[in-house]
């Protein structure tokens, strides 16, 4: 969780060609390597990790409500897994999941709900499913997945940025939706203050380590599901421990693509991103963009190069 | 589950009336787990929805309940049972039952409704209200994924009355609405079997769907929360007014109509409210619809009040009758005097009730046998 006055948000590019399918795991994984090392400001990318993570177990919450071509990339994740397992982590201490295993093999994934190896699994696999003590904020009041409440240390969250035809935008802090047994329950008023509220009930806001958005491929309009004219190339992901900063920073990415393609505003459209503001009020993180450092790091054959801008 | 399996379960069975919750599936099975297989349903429904609109780019706008929810691809409606897929609407809990007792009728509570009768009560997870109070919460505000489910089509509903000489059928527990095209398709296939429907629900419904649905029922139980759309609104999170329109309904369309009044301690107990429910009632549909008021008990989002004092609902029980109101009960106080109905014409008992239990009907027809009044009911 951030604790500084000014929040730092890592956004790692691709610099190169825009690949016909996602980026790869190894493409992925040298992506990582930049921003964890941005974010932390050292030079060992063990340390890096391990100054945000937890000993212990670590959650990986993907979001894969949208199959195949709208959700968390395998690669993605198949890439940070690596990191983790290549800086010491075991594979049994590290659990991949999302609200339902139905939705993690369309999205692509192998479930694994044993007790060996990396696991990958749903809240509803056997033996998971939602703690029973209902845990408030505010308006909010709901089970949350026993995945975060009972078996990992802390958890990073690892959303794909989109369009969403409620909330706004669908970022970090809307894939904790994922989490709870009720979200159909906090989708009035643009997900505002609710999305806010979920992100501060006990379990999610105390497991909480980092975001890492995936950013490459973007469903600027139409979202969350896949709508293929909306989809865009940004080519990049973005790294926070702030996790309303991180979204705060792909809200404006979100923003420019609508912008460059001609759509109307989210405002204009009766769906503005409020929640991060009533994040902030919670004291979640910074949702004003100039309390927040943003780096943009390009990445390609020739190593790591400083950005100008986001754009 | 199959449907083999699941009526021989049935038919070694014995009654269970205890309060609807998933884990008594196999309970209602009659501890009969050991002898059969019970095979809980591993998939949801895909059965297309009634009463939506499609809409531009792939939306949906469900048109079931007044809250009108815009739907996108893969998305659910509030009721989380509800969900578009590729512009088409569907409800996932079709057949999927995940609470299933034999209840009293007096339970629901329905009192002017062939009392000492038993309902087959069905309930699937889902509730398009959030109410603080709600004592099955566990099932109402789930997902269907959530629950245990297992399959149940309306034919195996009849063909379970049938074989346990149940004469009727409750959709309850949760929120039928929610499950509107299983209900609906229940109730008609019951109806050509001569075996009677009755919603128990909390009004929350839209005008055209109900006047569809009405046809087939034979009773309807309202949960009237409150009479303040500001109650509705901090402590239901739904609208009052589009309840009040389907009480009128309901009222109008002939159909056999009760209402509970849940009196929950400083929310919805001032005198003001329980004379102007009243006096609503008495206005809108009449002194003879018969009112339950209701005990709370604290529990899901108000652990921090206290249950009903008796002294408050004998106090909402004093307003109703001067208001007018002829059948006003005290609910969820085992063994009250105001359990019995008493004939408003000569003051005898004539059904006299010890808890759900009904130990005595002194009507012939409709009349009073002391006097001959008129008792409103369908008995």
């Amino acid at each position: 969780m951030y604790t500084n006055n000014m929040s730092t948000v890592i956004v790692v590019k691709h610099n190169g060609r825009q690949p016909d399918r996602g980026l790869s795991v190894d493409v992925y994984y040298r992506l990582l390597e930049a921003g964890i090392l941005a974010l932390a400001g050292g030079e060992d990318i063990g340390r890096a990790w391990n100054r945000f993570l937890p000993a212990g177990t670590v959650g990986i919450k993907v979001n894969c409500l949208a199959k195949k071509f709208n959700s968390t990339p395998v690669a993605l994740a198949e890439a940070l897994v690596r990191h983790l397992t290549d800086h010491g982590r075991d594979a049994n201490d590290i659990i991949v999941w999302e609200r339902t295993g139905r939705e993690l093999a369309a999205a692509g994934y192998t479930l694994n709900a044993s007790a060996n190896g990396l696991r990958c699994l749903g809240t509803d696999a056997n033996g998971v499913g939602y703690g029973q003590e209902l845990h408030s904020s505010g308006e909010v009041n709901s089970l949350v997945s026993r995945v975060l409440t009972d078996m990992v240390d802390g958890n990073i969250n690892l959303p794909v940025l989109k369009d969403h035809s409620l909330a706004g935008m669908s970022g970090g802090m809307k894939n904790m939706y994922g989490a709870i047994h009720n979200p159909n329950k906090y989708h009035d008023g643009n997900c505002s203050p609710f999305c806010a509220q979920v992100n501060a009930l006990e379990p999610i806001r105390t497991r909480y380590r980092l975001t890492i958005t995936d950013a490459v491929r973007i469903q600027y309009n139409g979202g969350p599901g896949y709508v293929a004219q909306y989809m865009a190339y940004f080519g990049g992901v973005i790294l926070s421990d702030d996790p309303v900063a991180a979204d705060a920073i792909a809200l404006r990415i979100l923003k420019r693509l609508r912008a460059d393609n001609g759509l109307p505003t989210l405002e204009e459209v009766g769906r503005p991103v409020r929640y991060l503001q009533a994040a902030e009020d919670l004291g979640l993180g910074k949702a004003d963009p100039d309390e927040i450092v943003t780096k943009v790091l390009l990445v390609g054959e020739g190593g790591v190069a400083h950005a100008g801008g986001l754009f | 589950m199959k449907r083999r399996t699941f009526m021989r379960c049935i038919g070694c069975g014995a009654v269970a009336t205890a309060v609807a919750q998933t884990e008594l599936l196999p309970e209602f099975l009659g501890g009969m787990q050991n002898a059969c297989a019970f095979d809980y349903s591993e998939n949801l429904a895909s059965v297309e929805a009634r009463y939506y609109k499609k809409l531009d780019g792939g939306g949906v706008e469900c048109q079931i309940c007044p809250r009108h929810c815009m739907v996108t691809d893969l998305e659910r409606g509030y009721c989380g049972t509800r969900e578009n897929r590729d512009g088409t609407y569907y409800t996932l809990v079709y057949g999927k039952a995940c609470a299933l007792n034999i209840d009293p009728i007096e339970k629901k509570p329905l009192y002017h409704f062939h009392p000492g009768t038993t309902a087959l009560s069905v309930a699937t997870a889902g509730c398009n209200c959030n109410c603080k109070f709600c004592q099955n919460w566990d099932i109402s505000q789930s997902r269907p994924e959530q629950t245990k489910n297992f399959d149940l089509s309306p034919d195996d509903m009849v063909e379970i009355c049938r074989t346990r000489s149940v004469p009727n059928i409750a959709y309850t527990y949760s929120e039928p609405v929610i499950f509107y095209e299983y209900m609906y398709d229940t109730a008609k296939r019951a109806h050509e079997a001569g075996i009677k429907s009755v919603m128990i629900t909390g009004g929350y419904i839209d005008d055209k769907p109900l006047a569809e649905l009405l046809p087939h029922l034979d009773a309807v139980k309202v949960d009237l929360k409150g009479i303040r759309e500001a109650y509705y609104r901090d402590v239901v999170g739904a609208k009052l007014q589009p309840v009040l329109d389907r009480l009128v309904q309901i009222r109008r369309a002939g159909v056999w109509l009760e209402l509970v009044y849940l009196v929950v301690p400083t929310l919805n107990d001032s005198d003001a409210e329980f004379t102007d429910l009243a006096r609503w009632i008495k206005a809108n549909l009449g002194t003879d619809v018969p009112v339950h008021f209701s005990k709370f008990h604290p529990q899901y989002l108000l652990k921090n009040l206290p249950a009903t004092p008796l002294a408050t609902l004998e106090r909402a029980y004093d307003v109703s009758r001067a208001e007018g109101l002829e059948y006003v009960y005290v609910g969820n106080v085992p063994g009250h005097r105001t359990e019995s109905t008493f004939c408003p014409g000569c003051g005898e008992v004539v059904i006299e009730r010890k808890g759900y239990r009904v130990r005595g009907i002194n009507i012939d027809g409709n009349a009073c046998r002391s006097c001959s009044r008129t008792i409103p009911g369908i008995f």
